[in-house]
């Protein structure tokens, strides 16, 4: 992140619009802003954090306790009614893209002078790439999350009087907090629980579903299929033994009708069989006939309620109410002309204008007239099929009883050829017939059993339907499965990994800022062969060594101790390689002269970008001069004690 | 980059978890100024589609 250029609008006592470019270059990347106590750095320093946050995100504070951000100036100007707007307004550059920031706070200038203020202020984050193109950023609040998180900017963003704290010796959790958020120890941290979380649900879940259920379905089905399986064979085999039987049938009857004896017999029997086939085909049609009638007989059940909506009609039809005399649209014109039908006028309360009302009152609306008409007639329809109905299942029944009747007659001379053949004097011809009537049994049998079997195999068809439905739904359960057991694999081996790398990831990042802290310090320390070394522990206790090999951080000098605060935040920023600027607010007011000097000479170079907000005296002399050749915009704060305004002044 | 750094530090691992953590960390750095992050579903939805292909990887090497 690389700021470029800052506009702020009535925003505490800057007053209107008012810009800072920032210095942005290789060589000249330090903006300095002077100004004396109270001239507006604060404000200048608050307008930067309130615009990339607001006044806080989520549980973190960025702005409490300053006041009205509003320019009072602006308010006391405006008149009732009219708008105020404050808004900042911050450009900068990031890897490579540039993003434009704009909060605005608005408020309503009421009668008493006040200014109702809106409830939030309104925040947008535009991103031009590098076509030129710009774009609305969706998630902005993500979005700064990922370019300079909020809880991350009080270590690039920072009050410079108050960043000792990281040298006090009660501030080890300070130091392991600012590693844990800077060097992105603390999302490493967060994904690696995030992720054990989503595991031990996805375990969870797959706990509750069950592997065996497909095996089981699929063992189902092939049992029904080898049922199926015996059951064709054993219907082939019944059909193969049916056949021989009606052939040996066949044969003995071919004799029977060779035989002079039983000649007229067979015969006889021949055309009572033939006879016998036609009225059982005949017999299956007319049960056929009335099954269908039976079913589509529906509305003979509904015949009363037909009947007695058709007396109600035919009523009202021979009373004249349907189809009326009148259409109702006649009789109300003649009622708003409040004319007679023979056009005579009649007065209102008259008996025409009475005999008129009661028209409208007992008849029906004319739609509802030719509906009701329709409906008679379709009423009679159904009456007529009904009685049609009736007759056809009478007369379907009286066939079927007249057939059962021709029927039995039938097998009666049929028992009656046979009894007469079992029963002559010529063994040949009684033993012919007992042999045809066991083969008619074995026939009959096969038809029975082969019955059973059609019974068996659709039994067992209708639960390879069933089944299949369910082994498609346990296939897919189980693909989901596959995939659920995928995830919970990969999630805890992503977990495991963050875990595996997270020490080693620590332990590094935590001796590189140790070095770069040792480094850093050593530079800007004047005292620089007094102190010995900087450590920083398991326990990410900051530690100065003293010459002796004592720790000397308990008899640090405030100044030596926010020296070694700035060693430390520098050396995170550089050990983050994270491009971001150094916002200072008053970074020299408690060192003495050799401090701000080392400091001046070597912060230029070890920050991407430096904006320094100052006093007069904080930088003079031989600080000034050491950081003459990086400043690229200078600005200076002018307070108008006539106004309570401050201008600011471009220096150079 | 010190994102760079965190995509080296997981260089040695399988692609498929390499993505996962990488797609998570990102997760994690946009909600960061959270206390209570509700990141569950995005994690999930990474990890899904990191699943998908695993799964159909897998049927592929089988059917060849």
């Amino acid at each position: 992140m690389k700021l470029e250029r800052i506009t702020i609008e009535n925003f505490r006592q800057y007053f209107g619009k008012q810009r800072v470019d920032f210095a942005k270059d290789e060589q000249k990347r330090v903006t300095v802003i002077h100004g004396i106590n109270g001239a507006g750095k604060t404000s200048f320093f608050l307008a930067i954090n309130w615009c990339l946050y607001g006044k806080g995100v989520d549980n973190v504070k960025v702005i409490d306790n300053v006041g009205e951000l509003m320019s009072k100036e602006a308010a006391y100007q405006a008149v009732a009614g009219e708008t105020v707007r404050t808004s900042v307004d911050l450009s900068f550059l990031h890897n490579g893209e540039r993003y434009l920031v704009r909060r605005v706070l608005q408020g309503i200038k009421q009668e008493d002078g006040t200014v109702r203020v809106e409830d939030s202020d309104s925040f947008t984050m535009m991103r031009t790439k590098a076509d030129g193109q710009a774009e609305r950023i969706n998630n902005p609040v993500g979005t700064m999350n990922s370019i300079l998180p909020v809880n991350v900017r009080e270590y690039f963003l920072f009050d410079g009087e108050k960043i000792d704290n990281f040298a006090k010796p009660e501030a080890a959790s300070q130091v392991k907090q600012a590693i844990y958020l800077v060097l992105k120890l603390e999302i490493l941290e967060r994904s690696r629980r995030h992720l054990e979380a989503v595991a031990a649900d996805y375990r969870k879940e797959l706990k509750n579903k069950s592997g065996q259920e497909l095996r089981e379905l699929l063992e189902q089905e092939e049992k029904a299929r080898a049922e199926i399986k015996k059951v064709k064979e054993r219907t082939f085999e019944l059909n193969q033994e049916k056949e021989s039987a009606e052939n040996k049938v066949a044969d003995i009857d071919k004799r029977l009708r060779e035989m002079e004896n039983t000649n007229t017999l067979q015969q006889q029997r021949d055309r009572i069989e033939r006879e016998l086939k036609q009225r059982r085909t005949e017999m299956e049609e007319v049960v056929s006939i009335v099954r269908d009638l039976a079913t589509s007989g529906y509305f003979v059940v509904a015949q009363p309620a037909i009947k007695k909506a058709i007396l109600l009609l035919e009523g009202k039809r021979a009373r004249g109410e349907i189809p009326s005399n009148f259409r109702q649209q006649f009789i109300k014109d003649l009622l708003d002309k409040m004319i007679c039908v023979c056009g005579r006028p009649f007065a209102d309360g008259s008996e025409e204008h009475r005999a008129l009302l009661a028209k409208i009152s007992h008849g029906l609306p004319d739609a509802l007239q030719d509906e009701a008409l329709n409906t008679c007639a379709v009423l009679q329809a159904f009456e007529q099929r009904t009685e049609k109905n009736k007759v056809d299942v009478d007369s379907a029944m009286r066939r079927r009883a007249e057939l059962v009747d021709i029927i039995r007659s039938l097998e009666a001379e049929l028992d009656d050829v046979s009894r007469q053949l079992k029963g002559s004097p010529l063994e040949e011809i009684s033993k012919l017939e007992r042999n045809r009537e066991a083969f008619q049994a074995d026939i009959q049998d096969f038809m029975l059993e082969k019955g059973t079997l059609k019974e068996r195999e659709d039994k067992f068809a209708k639960q390879i339907v069933d089944l299949k439905k369910e082994i498609d739904r346990a296939r897919r359960e189980e693909k989901r499965e596959v995939l659920l057991s995928t995830k919970l694999d990969l999630a805890q081996r992503a977990a495991d990994a963050i875990g595996e790398m997270y020490q080693t990831f620590a332990d590094d990042m935590r001796e590189k800022i140790q070095e770069k802290t040792k480094e850093i310090f050593k530079k800007l320390i004047w005292k620089e062969s007094h102190f010995q070394d900087v450590k920083l522990g398991q326990d990410f206790n900051l530690e100065v060594i003293d010459r002796y090999g004592y720790s000397a951080r308990p008899e640090l000098s405030a100044g030596e101790r926010q020296v070694l605060s700035l060693s430390f935040i520098m050396a995170m920023s550089r050990t983050s390689d994270d491009e971001a600027p150094l916002v200072m607010d008053t970074p020299f007011g408690r060192l003495s002269s050799n401090h701000r000097n080392a400091i001046a000479e070597h912060l230029p170079v070890l920050a991407d970008q430096l904006v320094l907000f100052v006093t007069d005296e904080e930088l003079r002399d031989e600080a000034r001069q050491n950081l003459e050749s990086r400043i690229g915009a200078e600005y200076r704060l002018e307070f108008s004690p006539r106004t309570s305004c401050t201008e600011i002044v471009e220096v150079r | 980059m010190h994102k760079d750094r965190l995509n080296n530090l997981f260089e040695s691992f399988d692609p498929a978890i390499r993505n996962i953590v990488l797609g998570v960390l990102d997760i994690e750095q946009e909600h960061i100024s959270m206390e209570k992050p509700r990141v569950k579903d995005h994690i999930n939805d990474i990890i899904s589609v990191a699943a998908k292909k695993e799964v159909e990887k897998l049927a592929e090497e089988e059917c060849s």
